[in-house]
């Protein structure tokens, strides 16, 4: 894969591009569109259901699988409660024979009965379309009852929170194409429209009450499974573009597409033999490609997108593999299992629904709706170990279904939080290390402003040990996460403020490609932005604090010192007398001059004493043979500044006053670090090793030690000395 | 005829100093005039002719000034004497370009350090009489640094890291198109660089191939043209502040 580089010209794109901040315009004008037709959609479920015939009645199966009834609303069935209801009939019309399958709601999950089951239910619904049925009990009790209209209120109390939903997850499809867009977003919205359709049809079925709408039935069976197929379909199609384009993409869309298309054709015309086995196995086996796509995706590129989507899909693949096993095993059985096997199908559905409805907002942290995955997630598994119970222990459905209950309980409370983490991913560090790293680097900063991006960078790294990390050219306002939390986007903080300098860092995949980004660490890396900016605005402030302190001092020796030594000089006794006030007038300049300035580069510091020596020199009649070198220009703190000017100036003064000299060598070297000064005179002195220590010679071996350097005298071949001056490691210090 | 000097000192032992420092200079007979502060200074040039030097009959010839005075700063008078024909010497202890650039570019002719040896002050006092202008290579990377800005050719490549602090407020008014005069032809800033370098008047000749007066020219002119660039400088923020 030549992919594997970094794009980074592809996410300098992306970080022009903006969403829209705000609903303007067409998008606004199409989501309430989108809104509306939903609106009529569930409005005319509604009514259909409202207006078609019900026997208004609550029912329970025995063990033997015979309907019976618990409660009615009719008074002319009150008498019936606790019988075991044969047959149903309408006048002019057969008895119709009812069973277990006149209480199952759907012929989605009925393995075997389906047919069975969508006959049954359009009968029942002619029936019921005559307007006075006659209920056959057992032991030929008859009751002639009348079906009237369902009713809003007959709807039931589970309808409206599942069409709600419904609406809900068709709505939040509808706005993520309209946010952007785009062939992944259209398969998202695919996949959200399939299963709101999904869950309005399970409202509709979960209507109070016995009897459809006539042909309901068949339509719902139909609809469910191909809203399944769908999904399934696009589930393959999205993990073959997305989290990054596979292999063979178009292979596997087309291929999924045309399974749909062919599924589609077949069971329209009702040329599936065995409908539910072949569709169910389809949807398992498109399911599991997805999942397998999604895995590879990951092992290609450790993207924790793909990682949080194999998870997820890893959990939705496995609860719907359970309710299958669970739907099958208790096929044979009449009774309760049947019952706990729709309603763990239900329960699936609301999970797989949920998941759904996380996806957009998997980077924003939803923690409500991550819970009510986690809830709906952890139901299946107690419906489904419920179903496992009923049909491998026979227990009853009490004592399975509080079993199951406490186990689930017991899953949740101990891994709630180790699944959590999966689901988004656990912070590299704890938050104790946080700090502390967040504390040392800032200190770091202030003690070194300009070592601010280095660092910050190095933070964000360590904070989440992202697999790529790259700088591009970018002004950006505010940390952003990008890529559905793959990638952050994280402006570094610029020395200056001019946005051509502005940088912005580009962190791809979390923790090793285990973790999306949040939109906390986002505010995270802006927080951390903010502190180091204040962490350098404290330290320039007191470091112009400093400067200013510095200024003033030097200002006051200068100007009330330096205006009496001037004094002092023009009344000396002596030429000698004022000679030494001079130079202490000069070295108080120097003193103050070097507080008064930060920093001294070395090349100007060596053309000013250049100046300086010729300027003094030529004034006593010497000739300056002046050489300067230096492999770097390095910056010379005051302390070193003044150090040099003054070991210099002695130098060349004791040349001047005791050497008798014509001519005055001098050169500067630095090299590698190390920082040479060699004064030779070609005078009448002699013998250096025996002069005594004087004020001047002791005063030169004192700085070149405090500049942490040696200093030695020796006689020249043939006339005069020479002061070699030896500092290394010039620019450490 | 008599020179006439003025010399502006509030140290009455510098004042005097700076007398025998004069009156060494220069064999004709000079007429010294003293002042010890800002106010005397005025009412003598008033007495002389006024400011401008126009009608006066008799103007000054030299002025020395100190930059530290008890009723305000040196600066001050040299920009009121921008127009007077009289060389203008700064006398000062401050050495640093901070103090001694802005002064030249108020049209200081040259400076004195005060704490300078007799013979040597009179002798720096009688080149710049004669017309050669001060040069320390601080100055002169100011310099550059100053024409490099008015000009289109931005921040001076040698200025590696920030200038010095008080040199913000000395920053030029940003003019869109700079003139002609403003700018220095590439001799001059070969000069310049030579002169930031440390490099004496000989030396600068001996390695450019031309004679030293040539190159005191070159340092003249450059002098001048700072002087007339500081002063469109003024007028530009003059009218823009709406004062012409």
């Amino acid at each position: 894969m030549d992919e594997s580089g970094f794009d980074a010209s592809a996410f300098e794109h992306s970080l022009d591009r903006r969403l829209p901040t705000r609903w303007i315009g067409w998008r606004l004008r199409l989501l309430v569109l989108a809104a509306l037709l939903g609106c009529v959609v569930v409005f005319a479920v509604m009514r259909h259901l409202a207006t078609s015939p019900v026997i208004d009645s609550a029912w329970q199966l025995t063990p033997q699988g015979q309907p019976i009834l618990v409660a009615s609303r009719l008074s002319s069935l009150q008498p019936m409660v606790g019988r075991v209801l044969v047959s149903v009939q309408a006048e002019g019309k057969a008895p119709l024979v009812v069973d277990d399958l006149l209480l199952q709601r759907t012929a989605r999950w009925l393995v075997v009965d389906g047919e069975a089951f969508i006959r049954l239910h359009q009968q029942l619904a002619e029936h019921l379309a005559s307007g006075r049925l006659t209920l056959h009990f057992e032991d030929g009790h008859s009751v002639q009852i009348d079906t009237p209209a369902r009713g809003y209120v007959g709807l039931g109390l589970p309808f409206w929170p599942l069409a709600a939903l419904a609406l809900v997850l068709y709505l939040i499809g509808a706005a993520v194409l309209l946010m952007r867009p785009g062939k992944r977003n259209l398969l998202y919205t695919t996949m959200a429209v399939s299963q709101a359709g999904n869950l309005l049809l399970i409202a509709a079925e979960l209507t109070r009450g016995i009897g459809q709408p006539a042909g309901f039935a068949l339509l719902d069976q139909m609809l469910r499974l191909g809203f399944d197929v769908v999904s399934a379909a696009a589930a393959v199609c999205v993990f073959a573009l997305h989290p990054r384009r596979m292999p063979g993409a178009a292979m596997w869309m087309g291929a999924s597409i045309l399974i749909a298309i062919v599924w589609a054709g077949l069971a329209s015309f009702g040329a599936l033999q065995a409908l539910w086995p072949v569709t169910q196995g389809l949807i398992v086996g498109l399911g599991t490609t997805a999942l397998g796509l999604v895995s590879w995706s990951y092992r290609i590129e450790a993207n924790p997108f793909a990682a949080v989507m194999r998870r997820l899909s890893l959990a939705a693949m496995l609860t719907l593999a359970g309710v299958t096993v669970a739907a099958v095993a208790t096929a044979r059985q009449p009774g309760a299992a049947q019952g706990v096997a729709a309603v763990s199908a239900v329960i699936w559905y609301l999970f797989f629904a949920s998941l759904l409805l996380l996806v957009p907002f998997l980077s924003r942290a939803k923690d409500v709706l991550r819970e009510f995955a986690l809830l709906a997630g952890i139901s299946t598994i107690t419906t489904s170990l419920d179903l496992l119970f009923v049909a491998l222990f026979s227990l009853g459905p009490f004592a399975s279904l509080t079993l199951a209950m406490f186990l689930a309980l017991g899953v949740y409370a101990g891994a709630r939080q180790w699944i959590l983490n999966k689901t988004v991913g656990a912070r590299v560090m704890t938050t104790e290390r946080t700090f502390e790293q967040l504390y040392r680097v800032a200190r770091e900063v202030q003690a070194h402003p300009e070592r601010q991006r280095p660092l910050c960078s190095a933070l964000l790294r360590d904070l989440f040990d992202p697999i790529e990390v790259l700088a591009v050219a970018q002004s950006l306002p505010r940390a952003r996460v990008a890529g559905g939390g793959s990638a952050l986007f994280a402006p570094l903080p610029s020395p200056g403020d001019s946005p051509s300098e502005a940088k912005t860092l580009v962190l791809r995949f979390a923790n090793r490609g285990q973790r999306l980004f949040t939109h906390e660490d986002a505010r995270l890396c802006d927080r951390i932005a903010e502190q180091l900016r204040s962490a350098v605005a404290y330290d320039q402030a007191v470091e112009r604090g400093r400067r200013e302190e510095r200024q003033r001092l030097a200002q006051d020796l200068h100007d009330d010192i330096g205006a009496r030594l001037l004094t002092l000089m023009y009344k000396a006794q002596s030429p000698e007398m004022e000679d030494y006030v001079r130079h202490t007038l000069q070295d108080l300049k120097t003193l103050t001059r070097g507080l008064a300035a930060a920093e001294h580069r070395l090349s100007h510091a060596a053309s000013e004493w250049k100046v300086d020596l010729a300027h003094r020199l030529s004034a006593a009649g010497l000739q300056l043979d002046w050489t300067f070198r230096a492999d770097e220009d390095v910056t010379l703190t005051v302390v070193q500044w003044s150090g040099l000017t003054r070991i210099l100036r002695e130098l060349v003064s004791n040349a001047i006053y005791h050497s008798h000299a014509q001519l005055l060598e001098v050169s500067l070297a630095l090299q590698a670090g190390t920082f040479e000064m060699r004064v030779s005179d070609d005078g009448d002195g002699r013998a250096p090793e025996t002069w005594s220590h004087g004020l001047g010679l002791g005063g030169i071996r004192k700085r070149v030690k405090l500049l942490g350097g040696q200093v030695s005298w020796h006689e020249n071949p043939g006339r005069g000395v020479s002061c070699a001056v030896r500092i290394p490691g010039l620019i450490a210090a | 005829m008599a020179v006439k000097v003025l010399i502006l000192e509030d140290n009455p032992v510098a004042r005097s100093f700076l007398c025998r420092v004069v009156r060494e200079s220069f064999s004709d007979a000079n007429s010294i005039t003293e002042a010890g502060d800002l106010e005397s200074a005025r009412r003598q040039i008033a007495l002389a002719g006024g400011p401008t030097g126009l009608h006066g009959a008799d103007p000054f010839k030299l002025i020395l000034v100190d930059l530290e005075l008890p009723d305000g700063n040196g600066m001050e008078l040299l920009a009121e004497l921008a127009q007077y024909p009289a060389t203008k010497i700064v006398t000062t202890l401050y050495s640093d370009d901070d103090h001694l650039f802005p002064a030249l570019q108020r049209g200081a002719d040259g400076y004195l350090l005060k704490e300078d040896r007799f013979e040597v002050l009179v002798e720096e006092l009688q080149k710049i009489v004669r017309g050669q202008p001060p040069l320390s290579p601080a100055i002169a990377r100011r310099l550059l640094t100053h024409f490099r800005q008015s000009g289109a050719d931005g921040p001076a490549p040698d200025s590696g890291f920030s200038s010095p602090s008080g040199f913000q407020t000395s920053r030029p008014v940003p003019i869109e198109k700079p003139l002609d005069h403003e700018r220095l032809t590439p001799r001059e800033s070969e000069v310049l660089t030579y002169l930031s370098k440390g490099f004496t008047i000989k030396e600068i000749a001996s390695l450019m191939g031309i004679k030293w007066f040539t190159v005191n020219d070159h340092i003249k002119s450059i002098y001048k043209k700072l002087n007339v660039s500081s002063r469109a400088e003024a007028a530009v923020l003059a009218s823009k502040q709406g004062l012409v």
